[in-house]
């Protein structure tokens, strides 16, 4: 295999490197992408370009504009401007199927195969396959299907039976299946087909993921590949180049082989902040911790996972997605189960935990899934902000809607949620007020001790986010332990007074930042 | 139906529910909170003046006692039909249920005289709460499984009546006077079914009970993480359907003065979900007015007499329910793109 | 709107753990062994139980007869299940389709015998029904349960309106009347019919795009989407097959009755769905199969024959089906338990 040809346009800090030169048009090449969400700049001008037969890592933060840019490369969005080049031929790519048309094959992060069918079948059903000839009148070839079937598969190297349930298949198998699903878009007009992998190791075991590695690095023989990950030591490992994103831009492009692990992280960070040295209520004298997690675990979801939140102190947990950061702080509501550890409350411990029983014990929950998990959208906001804590509202099993009313309207001034119509189905407020309804929900109770924060400035507006900012202050300092799973690491580094990092189910490191600062860049080292 | 949902807003006092201002609610078919408002009691009426106008009989003499008698079984299990759809369910048992009770109660009324309807109605509270609980606890539809109970029902009554008809021989009187009583010219049995679907709609729209369960029925994952006790709300409703069903059994031997597994009261099933349909009750859960489920069974009452004034043949009732519960679901139905109906 | 039917797992999807993806591997064929044995220990015991009548060919001949209709019915509603639809419109189109079978053939009221056309009618009336169902389901996006649950009653309506106010219609050619219990190879006409209908229900399943989409949108419907899957028009055929084999068990029923009546088609709605569902077809879709709800047929149809054989009264049969309707989805649902699993 001939050294993949390199070759950059316009990168905002381009390194020392030859000029382009052209003999063969690059795979694909990106030309000034843009894409905005209403006042979120999504994408800022990208500019990148995969040489033939190059295996391309992208990172990034969460919120770096990578999975924009996928859906971009997919079909799924179309950018506000900037231009796509495909083997050097310009392209509109306004579905998956123009993109499969065009050479472009994605594989998701989540699963796209029928489990219960074969993995012939699954080949078989991609549109624009060849097997599909494999049908007559409706009828199945299941010989013609299988040998066709078994064609893609061996152009990869997979040693998989297309006879074989998917089901009953490895998920690198799997994972082997899809890529080969994703390589047959239209292999007779491309001869060089462009593979997208979506973070197509997150799910497996760490272990699972050598045998994973090999079979990405030895598709180049084929295409090319865009490796999205976010292992780092990973993408080292296989990439040719990498390309670093950051707040919808491209900050760096470096070969692998001239680029340190800190680098990276470094450029992924951007200026590293590094939590604020302030007053702090020391751990020790802070009184007795009123959450206490000890030892959780369930399976591989999450291990062995121990802090403790004294009142009136935060709590941040990072890490990447499938940290299991997310499945901890639900167990810690109830909503999930776990196997062994313990739990305390206030210092008692826990018996057979459920939702109710945990919100008996004063812990709260925002969920980041607001509309499915938050909030019942049918009813009214006041409703809604009753639903828990009832306090005034009722007077034994009897509502008063004039009580509740009263009460809504008080916290509608408190918290300046707009419109100021308590009785108007919460489904019809902003984002924004709806997730001030949601906290307010849960900083009604008389007796709250606990406060889980998923993501809660998760799509907010600058408004509304200070406003739900200041609130959680303010219940802190009133001596709620806090547990946040903030959006960015700076927002855990001014938040947390106690730092959590995750990886992989485990704790990675903790950081007590009223003895310590640490830096973005310490809680990436051990995030990823 | 088109032209309400464009216009009128919701004014009857029969909607407490907070009337939202007009800002892009075009998601569904029709406006639940307008038809159940003003819907119901508009079909009813409308239906009502059109058999009048062919058939002034209906209006006088006996035709509103009548109407009022074939309704109030119908009203009954269709508001426990309703408190099960409410938490986004359904109950395919319960007419099966109502001829079980119905034959309890006539097996019970020689020994225990007077408390024989109340231990009916716990009898059939009792299986309401198996089902409730069956359906909350191991998870399984709703449909499915009250489609299993609706079997075991059925081989119980079989079995109880030895698959004859079952005769209220002793003490008769206890029960009978329901429909031979009458307030304000109507049966007090129809009265009692009224006084029940006010009482389900004050605990529906006043009692934090009632919140609850709405909650349950418009978002269940919401309501968990509320801290409800979701289960437990789903075994109320299911056991609520019970004692309806046990009181539609009871006005079967007041008006019968017997049961059998196959006689009166069998073919209430489709009716009753017919009656709770019209009445304004969303089948996707969290949307109900008891108070339009009244106007519904007497919708569904008057159908087969307004068939027969239009020159239908009332053989064709069945065909013409089944008609409305398809018309009922459809046009609540939300159109969103993409979604999967199964 | 999502319909009742939806079964919602609000956790992230998370990874399987490697002892999950072992234990799934050769899963369906342990469970339908599983049914194997259940049918075996159930012949052996009633045969004991009954000396003499149980194992006889006169029993087995009966018991292939009474398995006949949900056999012929149980193909179509595997279809149907398969998808992670619903059609509980079995009875209705039943007394339609057998209505219409007998009124025009030679019957008790005078009327005159149509031939092969009394048979392509009844079965026309199926399809079409099949296919109302199948509309208003794809058109008006009504769930299945509650649009098959409508479709039932105007079946029933439609026979009812055909049987008009006349006596019972009886069959007065004697070589229809008894078609049904006739033996062919020493089998009756009624389980030759089944078995064909099985055959072409296998057939079906396993080699046609028809069969294996169904299967696609019962596993994942989305995902089955986005691969190409034509989700309206299989829905619409599979419904359209499942109401002509009702029908064709309308027809059946009526022959093996004798006469016309519109409650033919009673019971037959659990007995088949209790037996797709012990077969091991999960309601929720996606895994099952004709094989399997034959086998669940027979189950079913040896457990209540054995029964009745000893001394059991006939009345608890649907008691049986329903208990076995219950057993089985709950067995089903039970793995699957979760805090925040959401099921109407």
């Amino acid at each position: 295999m001939s050294a993949p040809e390199v070759v950059r346009v316009s990168a905002p800090t381009p390194p020392s490197s030859p000029a382009p030169s052209v003999t063969t048009p690059p795979a694909l090449s990106l030309t000034g992408v843009t894409k905005s969400f209403g006042p979120v700049h999504a994408l800022r001008g990208v500019s990148l370009q995969l040489g033939r037969g190059e295996v391309l890592g992208l990172i990034g933060e969460n919120g770096a504009g990578k999975s924009t840019l996928l859906k971009v490369l997919s079909g799924v969005h179309e950018p506000d401007s900037g231009a796509l080049e495909v083997n050097g031929k310009p392209v509109r790519l306004r579905s998956p199927e123009d993109a499969a048309r065009a050479g472009v094959g994605i594989v998701h992060q989540e699963q796209s195969l029928l489990t219960n069918l074969s993995v012939a079948e699954n080949i078989a059903m991609t549109s624009g396959s060849r097997a599909k000839a494999a049908t007559r009148f409706g009828v199945y070839r299941w010989g013609h299907l299988n040998r066709v079937a078994a064609q893609v598969l061996a152009r990869i190297g997979v040693d998989v039976d297309p006879r074989t349930t998917v089901g009953d298949l490895s998920f690198v198998d799997r994972q082997m299946v899809e890529i080969a699903r994703a390589l047959q878009v239209d292999t007779g007009a491309h001869a060089s087909p462009v593979l997208i992998l979506d973070e197509p190791t997150s799910l497996l075991e760490r272990d699972e993921t050598a045998v994973l590695e090999r079979e990405i690095r030895s598709l180049r023989e084929i295409g090319s590949v865009v490796f999205v990950s976010h292992r780092l030591d990973e993408v080292m490992r296989i990439c040719d180049r990498v390309v670093v994103m950051r707040h919808g831009e491209v900050v760096g492009d470096r070969r692998t082989s001239e680029v340190t692990e800190d680098e990276l992280f470094r450029l992924m960070v951007g200026r590293d902040s590094r939590a604020t040295p302030r007053e702090r209520r020391s751990r020790e004298d802070g009184g007795t911790a009123v959450l206490q997690v000890e030892g959780l675990t369930r399976g591989h979801a999450f291990r062995d996972v121990s802090f403790s939140v004294p009142a009136g102190t935060t709590t941040a947990i990072v890490g990447t997605n499938g940290s299991g950061r997310e499945e901890v702080v639900r167990a810690v509501f109830g909503a999930e189960p776990f196997s062994s550890g313990a739990l305390r409350v206030a210092g008692k411990d826990v018996g057979s935990w459920s939702v109710a029983s945990a919100v008996r014990a004063g812990v709260a929950y925002i969920p980041s899934e607001r509309r499915v998990e938050g909030m019942v959208g049918g009813l009214s906001a006041a409703e809604n902000l009753v639903l828990t804590h009832p306090g005034e509202a009722t007077r034994g099993p009897l509502l008063r809607p004039r009580a509740r009313r009263k009460v809504a309207e008080t916290w509608f001034e408190d918290l300046d949620v707009r419109p100021r119509q308590p009785d108007l189905a919460l489904e019809r407020f902003s984002g924004g007020n709806q997730q001030k309804v949601v906290l307010a929900k849960w900083l009604s109770s008389p007796d709250l001790k606990v406060l889980v924060l998923d993501h809660p400035l998760r799509g907010l507006d600058p408004g509304a986010s200070e406003t739900v900012n200041a609130q959680i202050r303010a219940a802190c300092a009133r001596g709620t332990a806090v547990v946040l799973l903030p959006d960015t690491l700076e927002e855990a580094l001014e938040l947390g007074d106690e730092i959590i990092v995750m990886r992989d189910g485990e704790v990675t490191a903790r950081f007590d930042t009223s003895r310590e600062t640490p830096t973005a860049l310490d809680l990436l080292e051990k995030m990823v | 139906m088109t032209t309400m949902s464009t216009t009128t807003p919701a004014t009857t006092p029969a909607a407490p529910a907070p009337a939202p201002s007009a800002t892009g609610r075009a998601r569904r078919g029709l406006p639940p909170g307008l038809w159940q408002a003003a819907g119901p009691a508009a079909v009813f009426v409308v239906l009502f003046a059109v058999t009048a106008a062919l058939q002034p009989a209906i209006l006088s003499g006996v035709g509103p006692i009548n109407l009022t008698t074939q309704a109030t079984a119908v009203l009954l299990v269709a508001l426990g039909q309703a408190a099960v759809l409410h938490v986004g369910s359904i109950d395919l048992s319960n007419a099966a249920a109502a001829v079980l009770g119905a034959m309890v109660l006539a097996l019970a009324l020689g020994p225990l005289a007077a408390a024989a309807p109340l231990v009916t109605l716990l009898v059939m509270a009792l299986v309401g709460a198996v089902n409730g609980l069956l359906v909350a606890f191991t998870q399984v539809p709703s449909f499915a499984l009250t489609l299993g109970t609706l079997g075991v029902l059925q081989a119980a009554s079989l079995v109880v009546s030895d698959n004859t008809t079952v005769y209220a021989s002793a003490n008769g009187e206890v029960v009978s006077w329901l429909f031979i009583q009458a307030f304000a010219g109507l049966p007090v049995a129809f009265w009692f079914a009224v006084v029940v679907a006010v009482l389900f709609w004050l605990v529906l729209r006043r009692t934090s009970l009632g919140q609850a369960l709405t909650a349950v029925g418009l978002n269940e994952t919401a309501a968990v993480f509320s801290g409800l006790r979701t289960r437990w709300l789903k075994v109320a409703a299911f056991s609520f359907s019970g004692v309806m069903a046990g009181a539609a059994g009871i006005c079967i031997i007041s008006q019968a003065g017997a049961a059998s597994s196959f006689g009166l009261g069998s073919d209430l099933l489709l009716p009753g979900i017919a009656a709770a349909l019209i009445g304004g009750t969303a089948i996707t859960g969290g949307r109900t007015n008891p108070v339009g489920v009244v106007f519904g069974a007497l919708t569904v009452a008057l159908i087969p007499i307004t068939a027969t004034a239009l020159g239908v043949t009332p053989q064709a009732r069945s065909l013409v329910y089944g008609v409305v519960v398809i018309a009922a679901v459809a046009l609540t139905a939300s159109r969103a793109r993409g979604a999967v109906v199964k | 709107m999502t319909g009742l039917t939806t079964v919602t797992d609000v956790l992230t999807p998370a990874p399987p753990t490697t002892g999950a993806r072992r234990v799934r591997r050769g899963h369906g064929r342990l469970r339908s062994s599983g049914e194997v044995i259940a049918l075996l220990v159930l012949l052996l015991v009633f045969t004991l139980l009954n000396p003499g009548t149980f194992a006889t060919l006169t029993n087995a001949r009966t018991v292939l007869d009474q398995a006949a209709l949900p056999l012929v019915v149980g193909v179509g509603a595997t279809l149907v299940i398969l998808m992670g639809s619903i059609d509980l419109s079995v009875e209705g189109v039943m007394g339609a389709a057998g209505m219409t079978f007998v009124l025009l053939s030679a019957n008790s009221r005078g009327g005159e015998s149509h031939g092969a056309l009394a048979l392509v009618a009844a079965l026309a009336v199926g399809l079409l029904i099949g296919l109302l169902t199948a509309l208003i389901h794809t058109r008006l996006r009504v769930p299945t349960f509650i649009a098959s649950l409508g479709v039932w009653y105007i079946g029933l309506g439609v026979a009812t309106l055909l049987y008009g106010t006349e006596g019972i219609p009886n069959f007065s050619d004697p070589a229809t009347a008894n078609w049904a219990s006739r033996l062919l190879l020493g089998l009756p006409h009624s389980f030759w019919l089944a078995a064909a209908v099985v055959v072409l229900g296998l057939l079906v399943g396993r080699y046609t795009r028809l069969g294996r989409s169904a299967y696609a949108l019962g596993a994942d419907e989305r995902i089955a989407r986005d691969n190409g899957v034509r989700a309206a028009r299989t829905k619409v055929l599979v419904f359209v097959v499942a109401g002509g084999c009702s029908a064709l068990a309308g027809v059946l029923a009526s022959l093996q009755l004798g006469a016309g009546s519109v409650t033919l088609g009673a019971g037959t709605l659990f007995l088949t769905i209790a037996a797709v569902v012990i077969g091991g077809t999960s309601l929720g879709g996606g895994r099952g199969g004709v094989a399997r709800t034959a086998l669940g047929v027979l189950l079913l149809t040896v457990l209540n024959n054995g029964l009745i054989l000893s001394g059991v009264s006939p009345n608890i049969q649907s008691a049986v089906s329903g208990a076995v309707l219950i057993g089985a989805i709950v067995a089903a649902a039970w793995p699957h338990r979760s805090r925040l699993r959401v099921v109407k």
